[in-house]
């Protein structure tokens, strides 16, 4: 086939990769030409082009405060932790869905699992102040009612850990479900049905069948996560934490939004995100190359 | 910056809308950089009007998302009143640029760096930011303008509010001019007080009892819930307190040891701090404030305490409580009998009732230098500090919005819906002006009180009585302390963030949080401040 007619007879395709395409290169490429603020003293009224470049003065002044190594550590510490407990929890909920029989039922449970992902940060925030504050909160409520001492969940650095990771569970599981169900869906029924003959229990099927044939999914997204490690999202850390445990709660994206927006020094903010960047990088890369090892997939 | 896409990369997983706002931010904060750097031409002063040809004077204006129906924030009674009285005639049109009032420093800093759409009236509440603008050479040198065209608005301002819009000598800021620089007083719940028969507490001490008495004997009945001093993590609430507790002050260490974060003065190196800071950690853990108070920024959880009766006693914005349908209207309907006072409580060493107040100046107003309407810009001002323009455009109009008694124009009562929306963004389009001018300062505490509920007028006027009483002023330098701009927010959030660890700390620990915290203050910026602060001082005293 020609050129030519190849593209008469393919255009069409060629037209719906345009609006993704310029999407990219507007929102994601575009936006590239300002990492050189990072190395220019920016000024708001000369722009990128006229600031003066000065080298890597702003690393080093970045890599010399104390609050970059307290958010950088922060930023590790609460993915780890999300790591370990918000990845597990939508498979174990997923196959609970999965082992359901009623599905009335399970279309009810799922949707109710579902309703958080919908909520705004904003507001999860104003709901976890009225049930976990210390003085007023509902929980805390019932306990000082019991004659019980109040627990500061959200004002004792352990205590705000623990609240911050299950109110991500709360937000976020319901809707990782759905990749594991889709992934269930892949299941050969008359797995589970030559198990039962052989005598297999519940319990010995998901272990046998279910877990193993989610494995390349669990594989999959174990490595995508780890390869986000560096960059948190900005909403849940700064809505949820609070002053009195701010050793934990100041992560990359709420120093970066002190510094740039709140103190107008867009070159600092700028050499953290591009740090974040390339760190991020090296993270993907070497999530790939361990994903190339393991399970013979890599998007690169 | 770029790496906060997505924290999951699930197709579809939840990543991207949670990271959406730090993208969006950072997208914008690149993108308008981007633009940038093809804008400002050097053009500084041209004559516009004189030429004769119509001209487009583009003028800041705060959106508080509350235009009146059939109005919007850009096309209501003012602006067409603006247009009529002073654009016309002046051959301008008047064109309003919305900023919403709650990201005012963020949109600022993105309509600056875009270069090309500047308003060529611009301000600020942020003396940090005017110093930086300033000192990026980004500001047009108004003082000449002024000399020239604006006699009526130097009078108005006078001196000493004009001297806060002064970067090293030159005028780069037109600053507005307050008309009460008052700012706190306390409150006391007088039905408590009588019910327990507890006289008003003069001083701190006496405070103290009393607020272990509303612990002890609850007398708001509220089952346990009782808060005897509502606190928070905003400013009104713990400065009149922390104050109190600083010692009597030389000039050098007014000058050298006060801390300038925003547009306040802190007294985080002044002597008597900690004392305050310890007295907090008392009052935290014998239970008489909130446990959360840390966590109340916004003042929200304060006013509903309040509002539903379990505080005994707070300080506040002067007369922040008795607005209609505000603290104390909610709380009287709440609990019928309550009563809420006014008091003067918190004493220093010297038996005063000592606490900060406002700088004489308000906003920043300044002029892009890459505007090509100073001069008209500074014909704008001129004109609303001429005649009765800024009166009337405060006021409205004669016998539909106010009537005149003793000399002060009083609200109509019962106004039409049409004259109470003609005024409904009144206070953001006077800029040269906070609050009302009426000539004199008691004229204007005056009409301040008579917008407020009648039968609260008594503890209003106490109110603002007692926030003019025994006053600290601002310190102003004689030249912008660079590392105040540089790290003032950060350490306006480091010592917010002392006050909550030190007060929440145990007794026995809180020499320690407050010495390492101090380290951490100090190494953020605290002491490049104070040595600034030192060499300027230095250099006043060689002159």
């Amino acid at each position: 086939m020609s050129m030519n007619a190849y593209f008469r007879r393919y255009w069409q395709l060629y037209a719906l990769l345009v609006l993704p395409l310029a999407y990219f290169i507007i929102f994601k490429y575009g936006p590239m030409y300002g990492i050189q603020i990072a190395f220019k003293d920016f000024n708001f009224f000369q722009g990128i082009g006229g600031s003066e470049w000065i080298g890597f003065e702003a690393f080093k002044e970045v890599f010399g405060m104390k609050d970059f190594y307290l958010t950088l550590r922060n930023t590790l510490m609460l993915n780890f932790l999300d790591l370990l407990v918000s990845f597990p929890a939508p498979l174990i909920m997923a196959i609970m869905l999965y082992e359901l029989k009623s599905a009335w039922f399970k279309k009810l449970s799922q949707t109710i699992l579902y309703i958080p992902h919908f909520i705004s940060w904003v507001i999860i925030g104003g709901i976890v102040y009225q049930v976990f504050g210390t003085q007023s909160g509902m929980i805390n409520n019932v306990i000082t009612g019991l004659g019980l001492e109040a627990i500061p969940f959200l004002t004792d650095k352990s205590a705000w850990l623990v609240t911050y990771l299950l109110v991500g569970v709360w937000q976020s599981a319901g809707w990782g479900t759905i990749i594991y169900l889709a992934a269930l869906t892949g299941i050969n029924k008359e797995l589970f049905e030559a198990a039962g003959i052989d005598g297999a229990g519940r319990l010995k099927k998901i272990w046998h069948i279910t877990l193993p044939g989610l494995k390349p999914t669990i594989v999959m997204l174990l490595i995508m996560n780890l390869g986000h490690m560096i960059s948190i999202g900005f909403e849940r850390p700064y809505v949820i934490g609070n002053l009195a445990v701010r050793d934990y709660s100041e992560v990359l994206s709420t120093f970066v939004y002190r510094i740039g927006l709140e103190s107008g020094q867009y070159t600092l903010a700028t050499v953290v995100g591009l740090f974040q960047a390339v760190v991020g990088l090296v993270f993907v890369l070497g999530a790939n190359y361990a994903s190339k090892k393991l399970t013979d997939e890599s998007i690169l | 910056m770029f790496g906060n896409k997505r924290r999951n990369g699930i197709p579809g997983s939840n990543g991207s809308k949670k990271s959406l706002v730090v993208l969006a931010t950072a997208c914008s904060l690149l993108f308008t950089a981007c633009s940038a750097d093809k804008a400002p031409s050097s053009g500084g002063e041209t004559d516009g009007a004189t030429s004769g040809k119509r001209v487009t004077l583009k003028v800041e204006v705060f959106d508080r998302g509350n235009s009146p129906d059939g109005m919007t924030i850009t096309d209501n009674y003012l602006t067409k009143f603006v247009q009529e009285k002073f654009g016309d005639p002046n051959n301008i049109d008047v064109e309003f640029v919305p900023v919403p009032r709650s990201e005012e420093v963020e949109k600022l800093n993105v309509l600056m760096a875009s270069g090309s759409n500047v308003p060529d009236i611009v301000f600020t509440y942020d003396p940090n930011t005017f110093n930086r603008y300033a000192k990026q050479g980004g500001l047009t040198d108004v003082g000449p303008l002024l000399d020239e065209h604006a006699p009526n608005l130097k009078a108005f301002l006078g001196e000493e509010v004009l001297g806060y819009g002064q970067f090293e000598g030159t005028q780069f800021a037109v600053p507005a001019k307050r008309s009460n620089v008052g700012k706190y007083a306390s409150f006391i719940r007088q039905d408590w007080l009588d019910k327990l028969g507890l006289p008003v507490p003069q001083t701190t001490d006496e405070l103290y009892d009393t607020l272990k008495a509303f612990k002890e004997k609850d007398p708001g009945e509220t089952g346990g819930q009782v808060i005897p001093m509502g606190m928070t993590i905003a400013s009104a609430q713990y400065e009149p307190l922390l104050w109190s507790f600083i010692k009597p002050l030389t000039e050098e260490e007014q000058y050298t040891l006060t801390q300038q974060l925003g547009s306040n003065d802190y007294p985080t190196l002044l002597p008597g701090f900690k004392d305050g800071l310890k007295f907090m950690n008392t009052l935290y853990n014998e239970g008489l404030i909130s446990k959360d108070f840390g966590l109340d920024k916004d003042k929200k959880k304060l006013g509903e305490d309040v509002a539903t009766g379990k505080v005994g006693f707070y300080s506040e914005d002067d007369i922040n409580p008795f607005y209609e349908n505000g603290s104390v209207e909610t709380l009287q309907k709440n609990v019928p009998g309550a009563l809420l006072h006014s008091v003067d409580v918190f004493t220093n060493e010297e038996g005063k009732h000592a606490k900060p107040m406002y700088a004489p100046n308000g906003m920043y107003i300044m002029i892009p230098k890459s505007s090509e309407r100073s001069v008209e810009a500074i014909k704008y001002l001129e004109w609303m500090a001429t005649g009765d323009n800024l009166f009337q455009m405060q006021n409205g109009i004669e016998g539909e919005n106010y009537t005149m008694v003793d000399d002060i124009p009083v609200a109509v009562e019962n106004p039409t819906e049409e004259a109470l929306n003609r005024l409904f963004n009144g206070g953001d389009m006077t800029i040269i002006s906070n609050g009302k001018q009426l000539g004199s300062m008691e004229k204007n505490l005056k009409a301040r009180a008579l917008q407020m509920p009648k039968q609260l007028l008594e503890q209003v006027e106490k109110a603002q009585e007692i926030a003019n009483t025994d006053v600290i002023a601002p310190v102003l330098m004689n030249r912008p302390i660079e590392a105040q701009t540089k790290y003032g927010t950060t350490l306006l959030d480091k010592f917010n963030e002392m006050i909550v660890k030190t007060t929440m700390a145990k007794p026995d620990q809180f020499d320690a949080v407050y010495e390492s915290m101090m380290k951490d203050y100090m190494s953020s910026g605290g002491q490049a401040i104070l040595d600034e602060r030192k060499e300027a001082y230095k250099e006043m005293q060689a002159k």
